[in-house]
Order: structure tokens, then C-alpha cells, then sequence
């Protein structure tokens, strides 16, 4: 019964439709980008129509946004803050700087693709990408758990070597504790 | 022995109805407070939906045995606490475990899962859980002087520690204790507030100071239980509020119409409100309410 | 135009300092360039007797051609609403210079920033380390000869798609017909040659 073909199915529907209804989002901006959740998440916008909601720890969230620009130095800390967040977890690059590094493309500190050391679930291009368009990406965000295809967490930990490897090219004094997720 | 077959009925669905009206009522607070910041506000099964994704969070957080423990002190609490509060007045079902003395009872248990939950924190070792268990037992211990004066006024006005007997002893609208002890009343209120948590005594899971404070380091089906037991502690709290003071209720929709006007009064109050400092809300406890407090005491002995 | 108190000031700097060069730019702003190693007294004689107790800000500009780096001292008194610009250089292939933390205690964050953006060394602030970049290893980037587009290209992975980019300074310099100096051109992506 346990292992039974419809239950699991059943519950699968369930569970994505709870994940989907209710996106807690870390609340750590790393960029000018952060400057927009703000306006998102009150009275004009009002994002917890959809049951977004801002978390205040890594441990309680189940979505990280990287708002904008990403230096070395946060790219450091935006991974340690990925790996203490517990699985299902959806990553959202937020702005042109997470695609192709937008207006940073020349700098000596700014990364330019965050999708080569973090698998991103739903890019939301811009710059800066208006409410809207932020609410618009949580949707199809919403779409892409309902449908059980926002698995970036599980490609991360298929793929963790090469991961792993292209973060250790930017981030020179490697020194990260490891979590065993 | 004989087994009171409608009582283990009651004691089975009895945290089942707490935790469906407690999750109902954290919803519709999220929906107030958003029509008054002029927002359209999240759906009423928003908080059900919540928690059904925590507990379907794969959770793999190791600290000790302590951190796995304490949300189940805390839930053992809450469902402790509400066992031996009595639902609905002269019911089989629903009395639960109510006894000669259980108004002491209830003083201490109230308190275990705070208690259990420090333990835990305690063991994560995270610096803003443990600032949060610090302020969250000295606020304690401001609101716990103002509600145990109260209590024991109404212990010594009415000659009971036994929830049943003062709950059958105001069977009439004007023998409600709200009314034959009012100061007591006023004291047991404003410890209240404190107890649960909504502003202006929100500091000890403030998020923006120290991020959400004692659950800080727990999340998925830690954080899933808390919330579960948080919405049964709410219901068994009001539920004894009701008892104590509006004369118990007779039916589910009396119940409810008297835990929802008691709920609302911590809910406004925090909507309208800032954060108080630790040391701000211990001075306001120990002024006004347990001066009440002080006062329902002498009323009654003289 | 009432430059009474800027010329007042003028003199008194000429008085002390002969071989500054003092020059009133407008209402409340004076220049004066001076001798690096004037800079320590001049400094606390502005502090001490010219009431310019403000210090607002300190930088660095890259004199490639020169061969020199500029140190930049704002100075503000807000007894007569005068900002004083000291401007001084230093030898750029071993830039050193002496700390004035002494004076204003602020000054170490500033020269703890320009030693990690154009490794100036500062004799006198111990606190010369790591600052705002993490784990920096190459030549620091303010610096004019550090190619941050070579860095960038070299260091993080390009995103294909952004070979239509230009420098600003050739696209204005193409609109308005402009020549780029021979110095310039070697620090601009002629994208357009290639």
C-alpha cells in the first residue's frame, strides 16, 4: 500500500500543490535588486496573495533570490546560505546581472553567470525587473513545482563535482564547511 | 476497570478540532492584518498550506539530541495543556481530563514547552536562538506574575481549583467571572497579550533583529510541528480564557464565537502596535496588570 | 563674487608654506598643492590653526603618464563653510606615504581602501590588510594598468551573446569626432579593429 503506484502519485500531487502555495523566500539580498522586494512584498504588490512570504534564516526557506549582482565575496556566502537550506529549495536569478552579467560584464569582482554555480530554477531578466515581473517569475516558478519540474536542487547534487569545481575557480581560499544534505 | 469509550473519543479528536480552529484562526489573522495594511491578503487555508509543505520538507539538520527533541516538548505541551482544559461545558466528549486542582495544573504545564523549546535552542548552539530563549523566559516571567495573581484571586473569591466547578458555577450571563471579578480579569488579559506573542511583546522571535529568534536554526518538520503546536496551544489557551472567564461555552458555535472575540483582542492590539524591549514589557507587566492583579487579590481577601 | 575669506586663507597658507601652490578655484574652494613630504604639518597646521577640523575625504588618482599617484585630502571648517583640496604626489612605482591617522582617526579606513585599491603603502596604520576584496591576489585594480576586461574574460566564464558591447569612451568619441589620446587608446577594446 505503502509503495503503491497511485498513493505515491496521489501524494506527490499533494505535496507539490502545498509546496506550490506556499514559497518561503530567504530574506538576504545581494545586490540593488533587494531594493525591489520590498514594494513586492507590501500593499501595492502584496506577494503573500500567492503565499510568498519572507523567511527570516536559510533553514525556514525554501527559495533563494539572487537579487542582481553577485561579487566573489557574496558568491561565498550565497552558497553557504544555498547548502543550509533543506531540500525541496528553488533558486531564482533575479535581474540581466545573474544572465550574463549585465552592466558588471568587465568587472574584476562580479560573477556573470550564476547558473554555472548554482542551478537556477527561473530566471527573471531586467534591470531592474519591475514588481511585476518579479510576481509574473514567482508564478511560473509556482507552475514549474505543480508540473514536478523545478528540480534544480537534485541537479545540484547530481552534478556537485562540477559544481563544486567552477566555484572553486572563483573563490581562490577555499575554506567552507561540508553539509551533508 | 471500564473504559469510558465516548471519553477516548474525545481525547482522540479533541487536538484534531484545536489544531483545524487554531490553523483557521492563524489564517484569518493573516488576512486582517492585510485588509488593515490595505492588502488583499493570502487565502484562509494559507497557514494549513504552510504546514503541510514543512512536513513534506526532507529535513536532515544534526545538532543533538536535545534540538530533535524540543519541538516535541513543545507539542507535548500544547496537547497536554488542552487535555485538561474543558472544551465544552456538562459534556461527556469533551470535559477530557479535567480534575480537583487542574488550575494549578495547568500554571505549570503552560510553562514546559517554553522550557523544553530553551533545551533545545540551547543545543543548536545558534547565537539569535539563544538571545531568543533569553528574552522569551524573562518576558515569561513578567506576564506569569500578572495571570497567576489572577488565577489565584479567582481561586480564593470561588473556593475551587477545579475548572468544572467554576465553569458550572457561572451558568448565568451576569455570573460570569469577567463580571464578579473584573480586576482579576484585566490582569489575566494583559498577561495575555504577553502570552501570545503578538506585538507589542513580539521580541523574542522579532525577525528582522534576530532572525525569527529560537526557531532560527529549525526548519521543515521542525519548524512543521511548531506550528502545529503553536495552533493547538492558541485554541487550548482560549479555550481556557473562555472557561475561566466567559462561563465556558455550550456548543461549537458559542466556542467559537467567544475564542475568536478573545483572539482578537492580542491580534489588534498587534497590528496597531510596535515592538516593545525585553526590559520595556517586563516594566509594563509588573505595573498596571499586576497591580490589577494585587487589587483582585485584596478585593476578594477583604 | 566675494572671495574675502578664501584669500585670507590663501595668504595665511603662502605665509607659512612658501613653496605651496595655492589657487582659489570659487567660493569656498581652495586648492593647494604641495611637497609630499610637507603634507603631515600642513595637514595639522590646517587642522590646528586654519579650523578645517572636518576631514570629509581622502583618495587616490592614478597619474599614469606621469608616473606619479595623487593623494587627495578634502578638508572642511565649519567656522568659515571652506572645503580645502591638498593635493600632493607621490612616486608610483614605490608608492609610500606616512599614515595621519593621528590627526583623524578616520583616516585609517580610507588609507586601509586606497592601499587595497592602488597598494599604497601607509607607514603608521597596522591595519594595511585585507579590507573589502577577499582573497585578492593580482595587481590592485584601481591601478590603470590592471585590464579588468583581460581579468573578467579570464577569471568568469562569458555568457556568449555580448560581442555587440563597446566602449563608451570610442562610441562618444566616434559621435562627436573626437581624437582619443595615443595613452588612451591602449586601455580601450577596439572591438571594432579586431
Amino acid at each position: 500500500m505503502i509503495n503503491d503506484k497511485y498513493a505515491n502519485k496521489i501524494v506527490d500531487i499533494i505535496q507539490n500543490f502545498a509546496r506550490k502555495s506556499s514559497l518561503w523566500v530567504v530574506a538576504y539580498g545581494t545586490g540593488c535588486g533587494a531594493i525591489e522586494i520590498p514594494p513586492t512584498m507590501t500593499s501595492r504588490y502584496d506577494a503573500e496573495r500567492f503565499g510568498i512570504r519572507g523567511s527570516a534564516t536559510p533553514r525556514q526557506a525554501d527559495v533563494l533570490l539572487i537579487t542582481g549582482y553577485l561579487s566573489t565575496k557574496t558568491l561565498k556566502r550565497v552558497i553557504r546560505t544555498y547548502e543550509q537550506m533543506q531540500d525541496p529549495k528553488y533558486v531564482i536569478g533575479f535581474g540581466s546581472c545573474t544572465i550574463n552579467g549585465g552592466m558588471y560584464w568587465d568587472s574584476y569582482n562580479t560573477i556573470k553567470a550564476l547558473d554555472q554555480y548554482l542551478p537556477v530554477d527561473v530566471f527573471i531578466n531586467g534591470c531592474m525587473p519591475r514588481p511585476e515581473a518579479v510576481i509574473s517569475g514567482f508564478i511560473k516558478l509556482q507552475e514549474l513545482i505543480k508540473e514536478g519540474k523545478a528540480n534544480g536542487a537534485q541537479k545540484y547534487k547530481e552534478n556537485l563535482e562540477w559544481y563544486r569545481e567552477n566555484q572553486r575557480k572563483v573563490i581562490k581560499n577555499w575554506k567552507m564547511p561540508d553539509y551533508n544534505w | 476497570m471500564e473504559i469510558n469509550w465516548l471519553k477516548v473519543l474525545g481525547i482522540l479528536i479533541t487536538p484534531v478540532i484545536a489544531f483545524i480552529v487554531g490553523v483557521t484562526y492563524g489564517g484569518l489573522t493573516r488576512i486582517i492584518t492585510a485588509r488593515i495594511q490595505n492588502r488583499f491578503g493570502p487565502p484562509v487555508t494559507q497557514n494549513f498550506w504552510d504546514i503541510v509543505k514543512l512536513y513534506s520538507k526532507k529535513t536532515n539538520i544534526q545538532h543533538g539530541v536535545m534540538q530533535h527533541l524540543a519541538p516535541v516538548f513543545a507539542i507535548t505541551a500544547s496537547i497536554t495543556t488542552l487535555y485538561f482544559v474543558p472544551v465544552i461545558r456538562e459534556s461527556t466528549v469533551f470535559t477530557n481530563l479535567s480534575f480537583q486542582g487542574d488550575l494549578i495544573f495547568l500554571l505549570y504545564i503552560m510553562v514546559f514547552g517554553s522550557l523544553g523549546m530553551a533545551l533545545g535552542v540551547g543545543q543548536s548552539g545558534n547565537p539569535n536562538g539563544a538571545i531568543g530563549v533569553s528574552r522569551g523566559l524573562s518576558q515569561m516571567v513578567g506576564y506569569e506574575i500578572p495571570f497567576v495573581l489572577a488565577i489565584v484571586a479567582i481561586m480564593i473569591q470561588f473556593k475551587t481549583t477545579n475548572l468544572n466547578d467554576l465553569i458550572a458555577m457561572q451558568n448565568n450571563f451576569n455570573h460570569w467571572i469577567i463580571f464578579q471579578s473584573p480586576f482579576a480579569f484585566l490582569a489575566a488579559i494583559l498577561a495575555f497579550l504577553g502570552m501570545m506573542g503578538y506585538a507589542p511583546f513580539d521580541v523574542v522571535v522579532a525577525p528582522a533583529e534576530i532572525a525569527s529568534g529560537p526557531p532560527s536554526e529549525f526548519g521543515g518538520k521542525y519548524l512543521g510541528l511548531m506550528m502545529t503546536s503553536r495552533s493547538i496551544f492558541t485554541f487550548a489557551k482560549l479555550t481556557l480564557f473562555t472557561d475561566i472567564f466567559l462561563g465556558g461555552a455550550g456548543d461549537f458555535v458559542t466556542l467559537v464565537i467567544k475564542t475568536f472575540a478573545l483572539y482578537m483582542i492580542p491580534v489588534l492590539t498587534g497590528i496597531v502596535n510596535p515592538r516593545f524591549r525585553t526590559e520595556q514589557s517586563i516594566r509594563f507587566f509588573w505595573a498596571w496588570p499586576t497591580v490589577f492583579g494585587i487589587l483582585a487579590v485584596l478585593i476578594v481577601v477583604w | 563674487m566675494n572671495l574675502e575669506k578664501e584669500n585670507k586663507f590663501a595668504k595665511q597658507i603662502n605665509e607659512t608654506f612658501h613653496s605651496a601652490v595655492v589657487k582659489v578655484q570659487r567660493e569656498r574652494r581652495i586648492i593647494v598643492e604641495l611637497r609630499s613630504d610637507l603634507i603631515p604639518p600642513f595637514l595639522s597646521f590646517a587642522k590646528e590653526y586654519l579650523s578645517f577640523i572636518h576631514m570629509a575625504h581622502y583618495s587616490c588618482v592614478d597619474w599614469l603618464e606621469e608616473n606619479k599617484f595623487e593623494l587627495v585630502f578634502m578638508l572642511w571648517s565649519y567656522e568659515e563653510d571652506v572645503m580645502l583640496i591638498v593635493k600632493t604626489k607621490i612616486d608610483r612605482e614605490k608608492p609610500e606615504f606616512v599614515t595621519i591617522k593621528h590627526l583623524w582617526p578616520q583616516a585609517e579606513t580610507y588609507e586601509r581602501e586606497i592601499h587595497e585599491m592602488y597598494g599604497v603603502d601607509f607607514k603608521g596604520n597596522d591595519r594595511l590588510g585585507e579590507f573589502i576584496l577577499e582573497d585578492w591576489d593580482d595587481l590592485p585594480p584601481m591601478r590603470r594598468d590592471f585590464d579588468t576586461v583581460k581579468y573578467a574574460g579570464e577569471h568568469y566564464f562569458t555568457r556568449p551573446g555580448r560581442e555587440d558591447a563597446q566602449d563608451v569612451r570610442e562610441t562618444i568619441a566616434r559621435h562627436s569626432g573626437e581624437e582619443i589620446p595615443d595613452f588612451a587608446k591602449k586601455y580601450s577594446i577596439r572591438r571594432d579593429e579586431e
